[in-house]
């Protein structure tokens, strides 16, 4: 979108559906990548929604006498070391690991684009102090934050999701201030200043509805790094804790087992390659270039 | 440019502080008492005579206020003494310095061969922007930053190893064993230096001085060179450093999963054996190294670029 076409939109967008639509239609070059991503993920959320009515079987239940069974018309996706069914494993760990990185992708999102925003508003000494800490927080490795907060607090879902907020909110940050700097130095905003709204008001009223579509972006374009991670914090047994089980502890538990059963190591690898590239397709096609402004 | 500086090492300095006051607390806020925590490591036995915890916490000074326990730590860390390990007993300097040794061979070799692969495509990317060898290098790209590394290490380890047998399935032994990590390691940057070289190359060659030499009559070569590599690496160059950090103390799964005795695994270790003399070290050295390496692109770049300064700034 070209700088006339930017100061010519609307200063307040149209509802959450109908601007998504038209991110849609806005999609330059080719289509099919984000059309075939949206399906993929739209299908992935809709068996992970109904798993507890559709999955055939309890995940926990084991059964010894089919330990590593291969594909078979009962269990479709065969056995792990203890009988239990894959499929209805894969299905089950499947909510656990979307929704920590949903929920942290979320959370990121809100604190990143408030502190953004505010930080361009303010600007001086604060917007420079603030920027500098994101800079350096940027750089530290996200799962030796992970990794402290396990010291700390020990494993569990609060602190997988403490643990990747924390860092996790910088990009959203640095997007939302440069985006916001390009708002406040359009027409609309002057026009606010000058009928008296207050900063609150303008940042929450005309700054972040204006940013919403590069953020969300944003926010599309990270959820592959945080399934990787949430399951890869699973697979050295510090994130979801057993009985529960992710995408990542299966793989764990797959690991002794791989020369016998190939499939039992290829199939969550699989579930969260397909769920991650499918989002950040979507992502690519909602606003291209967002990831390297971030 | 004197007054920037010295901003912005107050701020780095202040961050480090943050950070080390938080090591130092580890043991507190993790609800636990250091002196029994030490005492369980050397009798490993649950049930303490109160004397001797008593005692040992007169012997350690931990009856101290915080604070003075806090400066006289943080006087010994500056030092480079972080104390003794829980476990191997020996200093723990002494282990983060072995460990960091594997972990920047380990992150020199991935992000080394992530940029020489990434560089040359990106830059190819852009100058045949649009066309369609321009999307599948973007395509691919997308699938490198969709893969765990935990699950493609299993699998290149049951195709190399098992099935093959030409390469070791864990350990760091031989040179050869570097092979497998460091694949499965480069992907991802790979993939994100590749598509910053390529956003970069694409707004330097739209750039007014690019159609300039063009028009003298520098040939598309030369132009490449000699205007648009040189204005188009900055950001590659922010990016990678953020990459290697990543690497120096991230490496957590991959150093793990392939038994490689860095600092991922030396960290992830100190959190399953609540060894905290090694957490401590081992947080506060790789967010030092962050720091220090995020700090020294920031200065490169600006030696490489100075015009960039002011237009972060203005940005």
């Amino acid at each position: 979108m070209t700088l006339t076409e930017r100061a010519a939109a609307p200063a307040r967008l149209p509802a959450a559906g109908a601007r998504f639509t038209l991110a849609l239609r806005r999609v330059r070059g080719q289509r099919w990548p984000v059309l075939a991503g949206g399906a993929v993920f739209v299908a992935v959320v809709l068996v992970l929604l109904l798993t507890p009515w559709i999955a055939p079987f309890d995940p926990a239940a084991q059964d010894l006498t089919q330990r590593l069974a291969g594909p078979n018309a009962e269990h479709w996706l065969g056995t792990d070391h203890l009988g239990r069914d894959v499929l209805s494993r894969l299905m089950h760990g499947g909510r656990f690991s979307v929704t920590i990185a949903a929920i942290t992708l979320l959370l990121s999102a809100l604190v990143g684009t408030l502190v953004g925003a505010f930080s361009a508003r303010v600007g001086g000494l604060v917007d420079e102090v603030l920027m500098r800490v994101v800079d350096l927080l940027i750089a530290i490795p996200d799962v030796v934050v992970a990794l402290f907060l396990i010291a700390v607090l020990g494993t569990g879902h609060s602190t997988l999701i403490a643990a990747l907020t924390i860092v996790g909110w910088t990009p959203f940050a640095r997007l939302a201030r440069g985006l916001a700097l390009e708002i406040n130095g359009r027409d609309f905003i002057e026009a606010a200043e000058a009928l008296g709204c207050s900063r609150t008001f303008i940042v929450v009223r005309h700054v972040i509805p204006n940013a919403a579509r590069p953020v969300t972006a944003l926010g599309f374009l990270r959820f592959g790094h945080k399934l990787i991670t949430v399951g890869g914090l699973s697979f050295i047994g510090l994130g979801v804790q057993p009985p529960d089980s992710d995408w990542g502890a299966m793989l764990l538990d797959a690991q002794p087992y791989m020369e016998q059963s190939t499939l039992l190591v290829l199939v969550p690898g699989l579930a969260i390659f397909v769920t991650a590239l499918s989002v950040t397709l979507i992502g690519q096609g909602v606003e291209p270039r967002t990831d390297d402004r971030a | 440019m004197l007054r920037f500086a010295l901003r912005r090492a107050t701020v780095t300095l202040a961050t480090l502080l943050v950070v080390s006051l938080l090591a130092f607390l580890i043991p507190y806020l993790s609800g636990g008492d250091p002196a029994r925590a030490v005492l369980r490591s050397r009798v490993s036995d649950n049930a303490l005579d109160p004397a001797a915890v008593e005692a040992l916490k007169a012997d350690l000074g931990l009856d101290r206020p915080l604070l003075a326990q806090y400066v006289s730590w943080l006087g010994r860390v500056i030092g480079g003494d972080f104390g003794l390990s829980f476990t191997s007993r020996g200093p723990v300097s002494e282990l983060l310095g072995n460990a960091l040794g594997v972990s920047v061979t380990l992150a020199v070799v991935a992000l080394g061969t992530a940029v020489l692969i990434a560089v040359p495509l990106g830059t190819l990317a852009a100058t045949r922007h649009g066309s369609r060898l321009d999307h599948g290098i973007t395509l691919v790209t997308q699938g490198f930053v969709a893969i765990p590394e935990y699950w493609l290490a299993p699998v290149l380890v049951l195709v190399f190893s098992r099935h093959l047998g030409w390469l070791p399935s864990a350990g760091w032994e031989t040179p050869a064993s570097l092979i497998l990590p460091a694949l499965t390691l480069t992907l991802r940057p790979l993939a994100y230096v590749l598509r910053i070289t390529r956003a970069a190359m694409i707004d330097v060659l739209a750039a007014p001085y690019i159609t300039a030499a063009r028009s003298r009559g520098l040939g598309s070569r030369a132009t490449l060179l000699r205007h648009g590599l040189r204005n188009g690496l900055l950001p590659v160059l922010t990016l990678s450093s953020v990459w290697f950090a990543g690497l120096l103390g991230g490496s957590v799964v991959i150093e793990v999963l392939f038994n490689i005795p860095g600092m991922g695994q030396l960290v992830y270790r100190g959190v399953v054996n609540q060894d905290i003399p090694v957490i401590q070290g081992g947080l506060l050295c790789v967010v030092a190294l962050a720091i220090a390496i995020s700090t020294l692109a920031d200065l490169l770049g600006e030696l490489i670029n100075p015009t960039a300064r002011v237009r972060h700034d203005a940005h």
